[in-house]
């Protein structure tokens, strides 16, 4: 068992640009880089347009970078990969498979022999609280439920980092509790010694500040800030009214331009 | 979303305009009793279709199963009748089954293929395009001269048809498969053959529903066009050989029983492939 | 009001276009470009618009053709060149067709009787087809009634049909444009009925709110929104348009490209018959294109809003 990496993952001089419809060139993320050692959740902060989904994008192999280069425990990354596993926004829970085949897919593409992943895919459904709806069909599932089966399958799946997309920003504030909560269990009872290094983008300040030990701040495709959350988990409501906690939402608040009174001509955020 | 009592009430009303179409070509065949030809009538009233026009379907026995035919002096019965009409619509399915069968496995392996990259299916895409716009039936002639007027000729006729559709619509499917399931199954760890054996085939399904009952349609339409240019059976034979006449009133006959066969075929597959889509929502389903 | 009803739900339409994703993007490095709403007409989106890999395939397509042609006799395989140069020494001038029984023995005269057929048929069958098919979207005893009609009659194939329009009608230009508009007709009004049912009702819902009379909402809403769906349809039934009409005229007709290929099949000319498809075919192919720029150029709001839907 190696010890804990100080460098799980390396992002250096990152840097995505797009073409437009119009011809014209877009820079999504403009020289990027950050460190990031294992066992640590981050959250991504930044309005929209920042560039955070398609750092994450690039992150998880699905976008290749424009310049720069991405090192994931020493590996310089190619393209998706069980090791960084990825829950997205949108549904991607696979409608033509039950619940438990969704959940032991990974397990299936590594061969793992039927009863072995069947055993570790209840296992998983039951920390998330899905047990009773094992054989049923996807489209039967509320959103909600949908997003447990996802974070369910991408743990099943093993991997030690874990990248999450916005992935209850289309959820309503409930529920988008209730799977904060689901996540953080499931993340912080990780029995294979040390935890899930977690990427968690979101443009909800609250939502980090729940969450994460470590918040990057980003706006217009560049890392503005780098705020260190030193707060015991689970944080309760009453922990989150804290003076440090609040001296960091405002740092937050004002990197995302939402500090300033809303004038005509104020530059924009 | 209409409430059930008045999907009832429409049922009914659709029955109503059938039946009111039946009785107008009743009325029609009495107000109009023009006759192309003496003793064929143009537009033939119902009590003509079942009994006369029925009979005279055994015209087209060949003999054999104990029942004489008609051409080797026998009188018309309706039990001839109604052999010949199953003996030629057999032999009518047997060809669209087999170019069905054919064109779809071909035409869906050859676009599974196509699909694999990115490359293929641009490669392919201009001829495909093509042939699909060249008018299917006009190309007879050319398959006739290719394989003869057998068996095998018509079958690949039909197969040729389907396999044009089924190609372009699993390629087309194939790219409409929503990125995220394929992005989803590659961060999970799926090789590509694994991806595509898990996510791509049962993506494609709802898709290649409409694939399907649009080949249906093109196969009855093509084992027609085949049977007309070249065939001794066959329903389409039928209406040919009767439209020499001007035998219109046979010509109907077979042309409701096609109409029969063609709705029972259609709801048959829709049926069928319904099962396969259990897990659909319903938006992709209908 | 009903100003203010047009313009509001027409922007909160153009409002939901989201803006482009990553995986968009990421898709546009291997794909050639869709059709996108704003068809430039700048340079670099033209040769965007022309891709070398497709044109490649064409004549990858066309060598494999001229390859196989020495397999075979002429009179089975005729070469591709040999095709092409048919194709032109019969375009103005075919002697031969007029020992046939064809009416103007070049190529050109019967392409243009045909294109003229085509183009009355899918007018019509459109018109019919389109008014029938929002109604009955919206009246449900009209649809009723109507949807039995379409359904039945969408099933019989052409040729079942023809036969007897020919011999209740005669041969001649009437019942084979009919046999057409008949089939635009039926297309054109499940593509209507469909588009205007799958209209998202939270459209008219919003333009109620706002004031605006049933008239209104049909005549800038109904109508406009479901432009892009009808003219999709528009564009299939004008491929299929081609084909059937060639169909009839084969069946009985004096001229036409049908009447041509009829004719040059009967007399076992498997040179003339490709020749003929060719050029209807390429016919086929430039309307569409021409067809698919204008519907791009009119719906240019509608671009990325239907995502995903089934493509050429």
């Amino acid at each position: 068992m190696n010890p804990p990496s100080n460098r799980m993952i390396e992002l250096v001089h990152v840097q995505r640009d797009f073409r437009r419809a119009d011809g014209q060139r877009v820079q999504a993320v403009v020289d990027v880089s950050f460190v990031i050692p294992e066992g640590q959740f981050v959250c991504l902060v930044g309005p929209s347009g920042c560039g955070k989904s398609t750092l994450l994008q690039m992150l998880a192999g699905l976008l290749p970078t424009s310049s720069g280069g991405i090192v994931v425990d020493d590996k310089e990354i190619s393209g998706p990969g069980p090791e960084r596993g990825v829950v997205f926004q949108k549904d991607s829970v696979f409608p033509w498979m039950r619940v438990i085949d969704n959940v032991e897919y990974g397990l299936k593409c590594r061969r793992v022999p039927a009863a072995e992943r069947r055993e570790i895919a209840r296992s998983y459904l039951r920390q998330v609280g899905l047990s009773h709806v094992e054989r049923a069909w996807p489209r039967e599932l509320s959103g909600g439920m949908l997003k447990r089966v996802a974070i369910a399958t991408v743990f099943a799946n093993g991997g030690r980092v874990l990248m999450l997309d916005e992935p209850f920003s289309a959820l309503d504030y409930v529920t988008r509790r209730q799977l904060q909560d689901v996540l953080l269990n499931l993340w912080s009872a990780d029995k294979s010694g040390v935890r899930k290094t977690v990427l968690f983008v979101t443009h909800d300040v609250d939502e980090a500040l729940a969450l994460a030990d470590r918040i990057l701040v980003f706006r217009s495709g560049c890392q503005v800030d780098d705020i260190p959350v030193e707060k015991e988990r689970p944080r309760s409501a009453d922990s989150l009214l804290e003076p440090d906690m609040i001296a960091i939402k405002r740092k937050l608040l004002h990197h995302i331009g939402l500090d300033r009174p809303a004038l005509p001509d104020a530059p924009a955020a | 979303m209409r409430a059930a009592g008045q999907r009832i009430r429409d049922r009914w009303i659709s029955l109503g305009v059938l039946a009111a179409i039946a009785l107008l070509w009743q009325a029609l065949s009495i107000l109009f009793p023009v006759e192309a030809v003496p003793g064929e009538p143009m537009i033939a009233g119902w009590q003509v279709m079942f009994s006369k026009t029925l009979l005279s379907m055994a015209d087209y026995w060949q003999g054999g199963l104990g029942v004489p035919s008609v051409s080797e002096g026998a009188p018309r019965t309706y039990l001839a009748a109604i052999l010949s009409l199953l003996s030629h619509s057999f032999d009518t399915i047997v060809r669209l089954v087999c170019g069905l069968a054919l064109g779809g496995v071909v035409g869906l392996a050859l676009g599974l293929a196509v699909s694999w990259s990115a490359w293929s299916r641009r490669l392919v895409d201009l001829p495909v395009q093509f042939l699909r716009t060249l008018p299917l039936l006009a190309m007879v002639p050319l398959f006739q001269l290719w394989f003869g007027t057998y068996f095998i000729g018509k079958v690949l006729f039909v197969a040729y048809g389907i396999g044009v559709i089924v190609f372009a619509g699993t390629v087309n499917a194939v790219r409409n498969v929503p990125q995220i399931y394929i992005d989803n199954a590659r961060s999970l760890g799926a090789s590509k053959a694994m991806m595509y054996r898990t996510v791509i085939l049962p993506g494609i399904l709802p898709e290649m529903r409409s694939t399907l009952l649009l080949s249906l349609g093109t196969g009855w339409g093509a084992v027609l066009g085949a049977e007309y240019l070249g065939a001794q059976s066959g329903l389409g034979y039928i209406i040919v050989y009767a439209g020499q006449f001007a035998y219109l009133d046979r010509m109907s006959l077979v042309a409701i029983i096609f109409i029969v066969a063609t709705s029972i075929s259609y709801r048959a597959a829709g049926a069928l492939t319904a099962r396969m889509l259990e897990w659909a929502p319903d938006s992709q389903r209908a | 009001m009903p100003e203010a009803a047009k313009s509001a739900v027409t922007s909160w339409a153009a409002a939901d276009r989201s803006p482009p994703s990553a995986a968009a993007h990421r898709s546009n490095e291997n794909a050639a470009p869709r059709v996108s709403g704003r068809l430039t007409l700048s340079l670099r989106s033209g040769i965007r618009a022309v891709d070398p890999l497709r044109f490649l395939g064409l004549i990858i397509f066309v060598l494999a053709w001229y390859a196989l042609s020495f397999l075979f006799q002429p009179i089975i395989l005729p070469p591709p060149q040999a095709v092409l140069f048919r194709l032109l020494a019969d375009f103005w001038d075919a002697p031969n067709l007029s020992y046939y029984g064809v009416a103007e023995p070049n190529l050109y005269a019967n392409l243009v009787y045909t294109a003229e057929n085509v183009a009355i048929a899918v007018l019509c069958g459109a018109a019919i087809g389109v008014v029938s098919g929002l109604v009955s979207a919206r009246v449900s005893i009209f649809r009723a009634i109507v949807d039995p009609i379409m359904t039945t009659a969408g099933t019989v194939p052409i040729l079942v049909a023809a036969p007897f329009l020919l011999i209740w009608f005669g041969v001649g230009r009437a019942s084979a444009v009919g046999l057409v508009i008949f089939y635009v007709t039926v297309i054109m009004y499940l593509f209507a009925q469909k588009a205007a049912s799958n209209l998202n009702p939270i459209y008219e819902e919003f333009a109620r709110t706002l004031g605006a009379s049933p008239r209104r909402i049909i005549i800038d809403l109904l109508l406009p929104a479901t432009v892009p769906e009808i003219l999709g349809g528009l564009r299939i039934a004008l491929a299929g348009a081609w084909g059937l009409e060639a169909i009839s005229e084969l069946l009985g007709s004096q001229e036409g490209m049908g009447k041509v290929l009829e004719v040059l099949a009967g007399a076992t000319d498997p040179e003339g018959i490709m020749a003929t498809l060719l050029l209807l075919g390429f016919v086929a192919i430039s309307v569409d294109a021409v067809v698919a720029w204008a519907v791009a150029r009119v719906t240019g709001w509608n671009a990325g809003l239907h995502s995903g839907g089934s493509q050429t």
